[in-house]
């Protein structure tokens, strides 16, 4: 799928814009400041009903407006759809083919993008808090059950931890509760870890490919999955996890005690990105780490692709500035004539030109978009 | 301008109560000052009598106005069967099916340690001497489908199967008369569990 047209009113620093963007490769040059970046944030709204960068969504609202206004039109291979979202200070309005849809969960899914923004780098760098939660938000989109697990495994957790902390102060003292606790948090913890394992073999597969397309097949990306559970017991089956987590709980349970937190779950596994078998974060180049955090995030656009029938839309922010002209080259081709790419970037000095071949380039000054009507090649 | 001494008490009496908060409070005050004499003092005599003429029930827990409850003193119920559940509204829900002939046990809450609620708090102590004084022939747990209901049931099962008593927990899936197109994908994926061979 990809959008053919965009129109912004009051949205952020856009008075009003009208752009048609090209199926293919659109790129957006501009200073720093002139609202590259608010127009990819725009086209993700339209998608998701949400943005990526704020929770308040009177910031999307050009300053002194009473509503900001952004409609598309959707080309899918079954047909073009308009759609609109209006965001005002009562709230949000979605319209799909001129008809308001009563719930915003029915609005989206219309377009589906897929974004990669600069602070995705710390899927990579970042602590493996940021990977548990990136993975639960993946895997949580792609199966509800997934979702009902993590969230019942998340309230148990804090009740135990709760119960844990009072068992601690000897303001408690009943093992036969913290035992329901434990067992309660051993189903649920089976449940998660099979789930992320399957899941995480599934997205391992197309971030692999993905990274050796960037890469010209130098680099060979693998992830793994850390629990506390041994490598050759993970292969284990729901009920065969869940005795696992069992026999630790039985056996840490003085220390959980002592400390007065859970010691044992999947709320403290990790997955480790290895290149070429050696561990991205710790002894990787910028550049690799950058490499990994693209092929992991992108991933999902062929995961999108086996679920919906149709490839996404994908948004990259100021992400070529940072990758050789290789990995450029690499990346763009591996989704050209595929995949509709937005792209920002403050010129084309850093895009080697003759990679692309005939993209749209447009240049945004302080709120305005103007296609450059040479092409660059 | 403040409003007058009485009328800023009652709506601070109202906003005592839950889901009400200050203007909600303001517009019921309002509305109370234009009832009827007659109304207010029944409305008045009702709110106390809720409160002083109401107990719970020493065996089971309920609310009732004579101490042990209608249904712990009914001999035509049958009493090897205890069905458990949170609230004394539940009990209500419940005897509306009119089908369910045993006896009931209100725990008045769940465990959560997060609330502050643990196995001496809620009451199961009651439920563990009861049983002791005349087994039942089996419990019938009846908490919410949360995860607190879930540990609570767990819990309680614990305690009590090894005295010998069947313990039995309601089942999960559709709701009768529902349609499988509007049901959400967790209770479809409990039912699918839960199904039975016909």
């Amino acid at each position: 799928m990809y959008l053919s047209e965009l129109q912004l009113d009051h949205y952020r620093n856009y008075e009003q814009v009208d752009v048609h963007f090209s199926p293919d490769i659109n790129v957006l040059i501009g200073e720093n400041a002139q609202g590259k970046t608010n127009l990819l944030e725009a086209i993700y709204v339209l998608a998701l009903a949400r943005s990526h960068r704020t929770h308040n969504d009177r910031e999307l609202i050009q300053w002194n407006s009473e509503f900001a206004r952004i409609t598309g039109i959707v080309q899918r291979k079954t047909g073009h759809t308009p759609l609109e979202l209006i965001v005002s200070q009562k709230g949000k309005k979605a319209k799909v083919n001129h008809l308001e849809q009563a719930k915003l969960s029915q609005y989206i899914g219309q377009l589906n993008v897929v974004l990669f923004a600069p602070e995705d780098l710390n899927i990579v760098k970042g602590s493996p808090a940021v990977r548990r939660h990136f993975i639960d938000m993946e895997f949580g989109q792609m199966s509800a059950k997934y979702l009902y697990n993590i969230s019942q495994y998340k309230s148990i957790l804090k009740q135990r931890n709760q119960y844990l902390k009072q068992l601690q102060r000897r303001q408690a003292k009943d093992l036969i509760y913290l035992g329901v606790l434990s067992d309660q948090l051993a189903a649920y913890g089976a449940e998660v870890t099979i789930a992320r394992r399957e899941f995480l073999q599934q997205m391992e597969k197309w971030a692999q490919k993905l990274h050796q397309e960037i890469t010209k097949e130098r680099e060979l990306l693998t992830f793994r999955y850390q629990s506390q559970i041994p490598d050759d017991q993970l292969a284990l089956d729901t009920e065969g996890l869940y005795q696992q987590f069992q026999t630790l709980y039985e056996t840490q349970q003085s220390r959980e005690v002592e400390q007065g937190t859970t010691l044992v779950g999947p709320h403290r596994d990790d997955v480790t990105f290895l290149v070429n078998g050696k561990n991205v974060q710790s002894f990787g180049s910028q550049g690799q780490q950058r490499t990994t955090a693209l092929s992991v995030k992108l991933a999902e656009i062929d995961l999108m692709k086996e679920q919906t029938g149709e490839y996404p839309v994908l948004l990259l922010d100021d992400v070529l500035s940072e990758l050789d002209d290789l990995r450029q080259t690499h990346l763009l081709k591996t989704f050209q004539n595929k995949v509709q790419t937005f792209l920002t970037t403050t010129s084309l000095e850093n895009v080697k030109k003759e990679i692309i071949s005939a993209p749209r380039v447009f240049t945004v000054t302080n709120g305005t978009v103007a296609m450059v009507t040479t092409e660059v090649n | 301008m403040q409003y007058p001494e009485p009328i800023a008490k009652l709506i601070e009496s109202y906003m005592k109560l839950p889901g009400i908060g200050n203007k909600t409070a303001t517009r019921l005050a309002f509305y109370t000052i234009d009832m009827n004499e007659d109304d207010v003092t029944s409305f008045a005599k009702n709110l106390i009598s809720a409160h002083r003429d109401l107990h719970y029930c020493s065996v089971c827990g309920n609310i009732t106005e004579e101490d042990p409850c209608e249904i712990c003193r009914d001999t035509t119920r049958s009493q090897d069967m205890i069905l458990v559940v949170e609230q004394p509204k539940d009990v209500m829900s419940l005897e509306r099916m009119n089908d369910y002939h045993g006896l009931y046990h209100v725990l008045h809450g769940v465990l959560s340690p997060i609330e502050g609620k643990g196995p001496d708090d809620i009451n199961i102590a009651n439920l563990i001497k009861r049983l002791q004084k005349t087994p039942a022939k089996e419990v019938i747990i009846a908490t919410n489908a949360t995860p607190e209901g879930e540990a609570t049931a767990m819990y309680i099962s614990r305690l009590i199967k090894p005295a010998g008593i069947k313990v039995t927990r309601l089942a999960h899936g559709l709701s009768v008369g529902s349609d499988i197109e509007y049901a959400d994908e967790m209770t479809l994926l409990k039912a699918v569990e839960g199904r039975q061979e016909i």
